[in-house]
């Protein structure tokens, strides 16, 4: 009987199969690319134009209205049955505005439902893949305008159905990042400073001559955060300097890197934005916060604590940076009657008054007075900084949309600090 | 006259279609998806990343970024990747110290309980990764549980603020959320053991010291080698633990670098490198259990 030649125990790819997987894989592959080309192709819109506009106060930007884009016309009834599907971040309505909505628009049945999202890039994302039916975007920033107009991903306003727009300050009847406001309406109002609580800082922040150096602070190591997001810290850090914070000059930003890595050794923060919890919580002391989150930690104070230890710093002549965010209605909602209703709704003043109630952002109103908020214990004494001043738009500096090669810069220092370079 | 065994020549191929079907919808296309925007372009007015299906035309300007930012004077990304690597060796070392005892007393003395005891030890599964950390965020606050508990009650004085960017504090999250992924498959390598090989070594005189170092140690091998890369895989890629217990760049993991590039459009290309990096490390790992695994098989 012959013997069975012995079965290798590695029983490796043999050089024929292998030419022959490999030649395979070599005919599949163009297949492979073409299919997912042709995948691509079809589903999300790329965009129109080769080179994106920018809005700045120097410049400011009437939006063109493009053809198969016109704003509804006049005088149109309501859409019955409707759904609203509202894209918005975490709990930045306020409940009962939407079913006050309903309630005033029960006759048409209309429904109030409401998405969210992280960020404004992934809301961006998310649109143009046009997966989720929605009507309306809340919390857009300004410096996202451009991309979404010229990317026909909203659509123009008509006027006629948001008469309450006369209710908003005149910074936003003809703000530069959209003039005649054509495509937006301004939603909330807001600051960025430092919030801290004063039984846990013994440092006079406002009296300091650079308030901003409270955050380097090395007797606060490990009890201070910073905002996640790029343009705002990094702002905070020029501002800092005395720099322009939409600068594009690459040596202003390597001081930038300098000194988020000075930051990162002297009191590594946190990086989130989770302040309005944090503060009140203890887990840290003092913070960059937005003036929104600074009202709003009233609510996360623990039982049985003092909101009366909240403090709230932001540059008292308004030369800090100052922002708001928009309402805009998208170009597939199915409901652009009731979207315009809607929008027109949320700028009526009682409504405006109760939605900054609940989410501690101020609407930009012009029947708002800041000695009346403090006065009627709206905004306790001690957190009235955090209240914006219609005047600080003027004199206040805005984050503006920048040319993507300085934004590649901005993002690579975004990106070292936050890898944990010192 | 026909050949034997004919019809299970096309039999078995037929069978793994269906496997080989899900390797490619599910593994393949996304790998090669991955590939294209690493190595694709940006839009120029969304600055959102474009793929780029035909490898002749990709463009590897992002993937050098990554790659020349590693090490050397501008080596930034290279303390967050060692740092991942200590954090991963000793959370699956710790892991491993604290599931084999609990493994091997279900196995080996489990009994009538057995049953029960498996299902405690699945339990942790029931409810999501995210909502146990959230709740650990819950009891390490400055005033939560865990400093009560240290304190006895308020006897001692203890401010200890675990969540302010501690290395420990993420650790301990990462031995947490992953020593469940340890417990099981060391129980079942060790439930395999067969007894009678641990009592011949008892009958030939070995202590108990003796019989666990030198029978059932070398056999649960290959159980300890699945549970270490069960836990340390996904442990390379994790971002949210150190997102939800620390939030601090200094304690920035791999992971963290992954979802910081990706939370921006125009620097996605570089969260799909380190994705396909991270792919390329690990399959060493895996290629020598894999190997391993068959060297066992063929004794």
């Amino acid at each position: 009987m012959t013997e069975e030649p012995p079965v290798s125990r590695r029983s490796g790819l043999s050089r024929r199969s292998f030419l022959q997987r490999g030649a395979a894989a070599a005919v599949a592959l163009p297949g492979l690319t073409a299919l997912l080309d042709a995948c691509s192709s079809a589903s999300s819109s790329g965009s129109t134009s080769s080179a994106l506009q920018i809005a700045t106060p120097a410049t400011p930007v009437k939006w063109p209205i493009y053809s198969g884009n016109a704003p509804i016309a006049s005088g149109l009834e309501p859409e019955m049955n409707a759904t609203l599907n509202l894209y918005n971040y975490v709990d930045y309505i306020d409940p009962n505005a939407l079913k006050s909505f309903e309630k005033k628009y029960a006759k048409y049945n209309v429904k109030v439902s409401v998405t969210t999202y992280e960020s404004t890039d992934e809301a961006l994302a998310k649109i143009r893949s046009g997966t989720i039916p929605l009507d309306i975007e809340l919390g857009l920033s300004y410096d996202q305008i451009g991309k979404m107009v010229q990317g026909r991903l909203i659509q123009p306003l008509n006027h006629s159905y948001i008469p309450n727009h006369a209710n908003v300050w005149d910074a936003f009847t003809n703000p530069f990042y959209d003039v005649g406001w054509q495509y937006t309406v301004p939603y909330t109002v807001y600051t960025t400073g430092i919030a801290w609580r004063d039984d846990k800082v013994s440092t006079n922040i406002p009296a300091l001559p650079n308030p901003y150096s409270v955050l380097w602070d090395t007797q606060y190591a490990r009890q201070v955060s910073v905002l996640d997001d790029a343009r705002t810290c990094m702002g905070m850090v020029l501002l800092k300097n005395g720099l322009d914070i939409n600068t594009h000059s690459t040596k202003d930003l390597a001081l930038v890197l300098q000194q988020l890595k000075a930051l990162n050794a002297a009191t590594q923060p946190k990086v989130n934005v989770t302040d309005y919890q944090d503060v009140p919580t203890g887990v840290v002391s003092v913070c960059q916060a937005w003036s929104g989150d600074a009202i709003n930690m009233i609510s996360y104070m623990p039982t049985g604590q003092s909101p009366k230890v909240l403090r709230y710093w932001f540059p008292p002549d308004g030369k800090g940076e100052v922002d708001n965010d928009l309402m805009v209605i998208l170009k597939s909602s199915k409901a652009p009657v009731m979207a315009h209703l809607f929008v027109n709704h949320m700028l009526d003043y009682n409504v405006a008054l109760k939605n900054f109630g609940a989410i501690g952002y101020q609407p930009p109103q012009t029947r708002l007075n800041v000695a009346d908020l403090v006065s009627s214990g709206f905004i306790p004494a001690n957190l009235s900084t955090a209240i914006v001043q219609p005047e600080w738009f003027n004199v206040g500096y805005r984050i503006l949309e920048l040319p993507p090669a300085v934004d590649a810069e901005w993002q690579a220092v975004w990106q070292e600090f936050k890898a944990g370079a010192h | 006259m026909a050949r034997p065994g004919g019809r299970s020549k096309a039999l078995w191929p037929t069978l793994a279609l269906p496997g080989v079907a899900w390797l490619f919808v599910l593994f393949l296309i996304p790998l090669y998806v991955v590939l294209a925007i690493a190595f694709g372009t940006l839009d120029p007015i969304f600055r959102s990343p474009v793929p780029v299906w035909n490898p002749l035309q990709w463009n590897f300007s992002q993937a050098q970024y990554v790659l020349t930012h590693i090490v050397g004077a501008n080596g930034f990304y290279g303390p967050p990747i060692l740092r991942t690597a200590e954090f991963v060796v000793i959370a699956s070392a710790l892991c491993l110290l604290i599931a084999y005892p609990v493994a091997y007393y279900v196995a080996r003395y489990g009994g009538k309980r057995r049953g029960l005891l498996l299902v405690l030890l699945i339990a942790p599964f029931w409810i999501s990764y995210m909502m146990r950390m959230l709740a650990w965020v819950n009891l390490l606050q400055t005033d939560g549980w865990v400093n009560k508990a240290l304190s006895l009650g308020g006897l001692f004085p203890v401010d200890i603020n675990w969540l302010n960017g501690r290395p420990l504090t993420v650790l301990f999250g990462l031995v947490y959320g992953y020593v469940p992924y340890m417990i099981l498959p060391l129980y079942a390598g060790l439930d395999r053991i067969q007894p009678s090989l641990l009592e011949a070594a008892r009958d030939l005189g070995a202590s108990k010291w003796q019989t666990f170092r030198r029978v059932t140690l070398p056999m649960s091998k290959p159980a300890i080698i699945a549970g270490l890369l069960i836990v340390s895989l996904p442990m390379v890629g994790d971002y949210f633990t150190n997102d939800l217990l620390s939030g601090s760049p200094n304690t920035a993991m791999f992971g963290n670098l992954i979802n910081n590039a990706i939370s921006s459009p125009e620097t996605t290309a570089q969260g799909a490198t380190f994705v396909i990096l991270m792919f390329v490390v690990l399959l060493a790992p895996m290629l020598y259990y894999v190997r391993s695994t068959r060297a066992e098989e063929g004794t």
